[in-house]
């Protein structure tokens, strides 16, 4: 049985996500009304996925997805929030989020959201693959050093932002659908990587480094 | 530098003012030039005369730039000090007979140029001030209230209170006209939000209400799902162009798609000159309502927006029926322009190139792509 957190400020969307998942199969072991009592209680409960909204009070989503990946690396967090936020999305994503689903999204769709979410996959909507596309597009701008994206990554992400599945993705590119997920995670994964080593080289140039 | 450009800015409409009080001391300036070479051989110390008068002009091309520039008080403050100082100097440059009898101060009118300067920058408080320090200069070199001293009070009393007020006037209405056209665009901008809540989120409660109790819940939810989408947008869009003339085509987007449809954008403004955006927009409405035409109104629609150094790029895919092979040909032959022709002539426009995609059974898919310009 997955093992969810959720973790939102409003009361109300709060227990009706958790008393929706429950009914639905799903173990709901914690809820947390803001980020640093996310941080406080993962270690404890060890939840498989975290439902993470993104503006919460004390600690900010993307704060706080950073932080629980750190502590639990086997810990998935994926973000369930607004459309609207859009530089936060990227936040979250880039902090280690592995999906995001906006709120007005069905149950049905949740549940296999956080379903394949614990399975290691990542959820990705027209939205994000959008967002992501977009900072690509930017950091190309910024430096050699940045995190590129291989043409046939970008025109599965494309794809997946003009609403294509991943079997019809599959079937246009005449790839198998195992190859488009591992496209679309690897995305993925390539700004989170740069993201730690550009937190890393933060620390040291602020003498924050322990090793020294 | 900022502090001063903002300042500059603050009150554009008091520029004739200010332009009027530079030509003001520019001939004033001539005339105190004709009144030294006039009588050159009665001043005590003609050659000092001469140094004061350069001062003055140095002093009148200096002020002039700052007020045309910043039209800053400070500037019609220490105007105020180095021209009492000019005027004083008659002492040392007039022979003591001249000065008791009557006889002009080295300034002349051009004196009066901080008074008017201090009635632009601060209103007919500033002129009054300003004439009563001046006229106290005055009294200070002649020490004697004759007809002349009375008769430059009032010019003074006059001019200062006079264009101080018309400053005052001036800065008021400019107020007045800004808040009016505040009010207007919070109008629009209500009627505008009424008019798109009305359309899609009243339309949706009222539905509920009716048929609350019939409809089932998954339906329910998907109307929930878009009017929550559709509100979201309506409070993220902003459709003010910015200060250089260029709007977010994204936020644009938003306003002009079906709630259902799916909008993927980069996470920073995609920013396009105001027109063209608006265009941008219409084309897409364009496509969206032909994807809603052949497709279904269930159909669904996904738009992407990508930004790139070359310009922008926005693709429109619905997964309908897709158009029979043949099909756009047969309509252009037959002599209807229909939407191809239509959203082919606005992106051409635009200066921009349209690919379609489209298969039986694939949906349609638009891909516009529209070269960044100069506002």
């Amino acid at each position: 049985m997955v093992r969810v957190m959720v973790v939102d400020d409003h009361p109300i969307w709060r227990e009706g996500v958790a008393r929706d998942l429950a009914e639905r199969g799903v173990d709901v072991v914690a809820t947390a009304p803001d980020g640093a009592a996310a941080v406080r209680i993962a270690p404890a409960t060890r939840p498989d996925v975290v439902l993470m909204d993104l503006q919460l009070p004390q600690l900010s989503g993307a704060e706080a997805t950073a932080r629980i990946r750190a502590a639990l690396p086997d810990t998935r967090v994926l973000v369930l929030s607004a459309s609207a936020e859009h530089g936060d999305v990227l936040g979250a994503v880039r902090a280690g989020a592995s999906g995001y689903l906006v709120k007005s999204a069905g149950l049905d769709e949740l549940v296999d959201a956080v379903t394949r979410t614990a399975a290691g996959q990542a959820v990705f909507s027209p939205g994000l693959a959008g967002l992501v596309l977009g900072e690509y597009r930017r950091l190309e701008g910024v430096g050699p050093d940045e995190p590129r994206l291989t043409p046939r990554e970008t025109e599965v992400l494309r794809l997946v932002a003009k609403g294509l599945t991943a079997r019809a993705i599959a079937s246009r590119l005449t790839l198998s659908h195992r190859t488009v997920e591992n496209h679309v995670q690897n995305s993925l994964r390539k700004l989170q990587l740069a993201n730690r080593v550009e937190l890393t080289r933060y620390a040291i140039e602020q003498g924050l480094d322990t090793d020294d | 530098m900022i502090a001063s450009a903002a300042r500059a800015r603050a009150h554009p409409d008091l520029a004739p003012l200010w332009r009027g009080l530079v030509v003001y001391r520019v001939v004033a300036l001539a005339a105190a030039v004709v009144n030294l070479v006039r009588a050159f051989d009665a001043w005590a110390r003609p050659a000092l005369g001469v140094a004061v008068l350069v001062g003055m002009a140095v002093w009148t091309a200096v002020s002039s730039w700052r007020y045309l520039r910043t039209g800053d008080p400070a500037t019609a403050v220490v105007d105020l000090g180095l021209t009492a100082l000019a005027t004083a100097s008659t002492l040392l440059v007039e022979t003591p007979e001249r000065v008791a009898a009557g006889g002009a101060v080295i300034t002349t009118v051009w004196s009066a140029g901080p008074v008017l300067a201090l009635a632009v920058a601060l209103g007919w408080r500033g002129g009054l001030a300003g004439a009563v320090v001046t006229l106290g200069v005055l009294f200070g070199v002649r020490r004697t209230v004759d007809g002349a001293l009375l008769f430059d009070a009032q010019l003074l009393l006059v001019a200062g209170l006079a264009v101080g007020l018309a400053a005052d006037t001036m800065r008021r209405s400019t107020e007045r006209l800004r808040a009016a056209a505040a009010r207007e665009a919070a109008t629009a901008e209500r009627e505008r939000l009424a008019r798109d809540i009305h359309d899609g989120v009243l339309q949706v409660l009222a539905l509920v209400r009716r048929r609350g109790d019939e409809l089932p819940a998954p339906e329910l939810a998907r109307l929930a799902g878009e009017q929550e989408v559709a509100l979201r947008r309506l409070i993220t869009s902003s459709p003010a162009p910015r200060e250089d003339g260029t709007v977010d085509l994204a936020a644009r987007l938003g306003g002009a798609l079906p709630a259902r449809a799916s909008l993927a954008v980069p996470a920073g403004p995609v920013l396009l000159p105001a027109a063209d955006a608006d265009e941008l927009a219409a084309v897409v409405r364009e496509a969206a309502a032909n994807a809603a035409t052949h497709a279904g109104a269930d159909a669904g629609l996904w738009v992407l927006v990508e930004d790139d150094d070359t310009g922008v790029t926005v693709s429109v895919r619905d997964d309908g029926i897709g158009i029979p092979e043949g099909r756009l040909e047969e309509a252009a032959a037959q002599g209807h322009l229909g939407v191809a022709g239509s959203i082919r002539g606005r992106v051409a426009a635009l200066g921009g190139t349209l690919a379609l995609h489209t298969a039986p059974g694939e949906g349609t898919e638009w891909e516009i792509h529209v070269p960044r310009r100069e506002v």
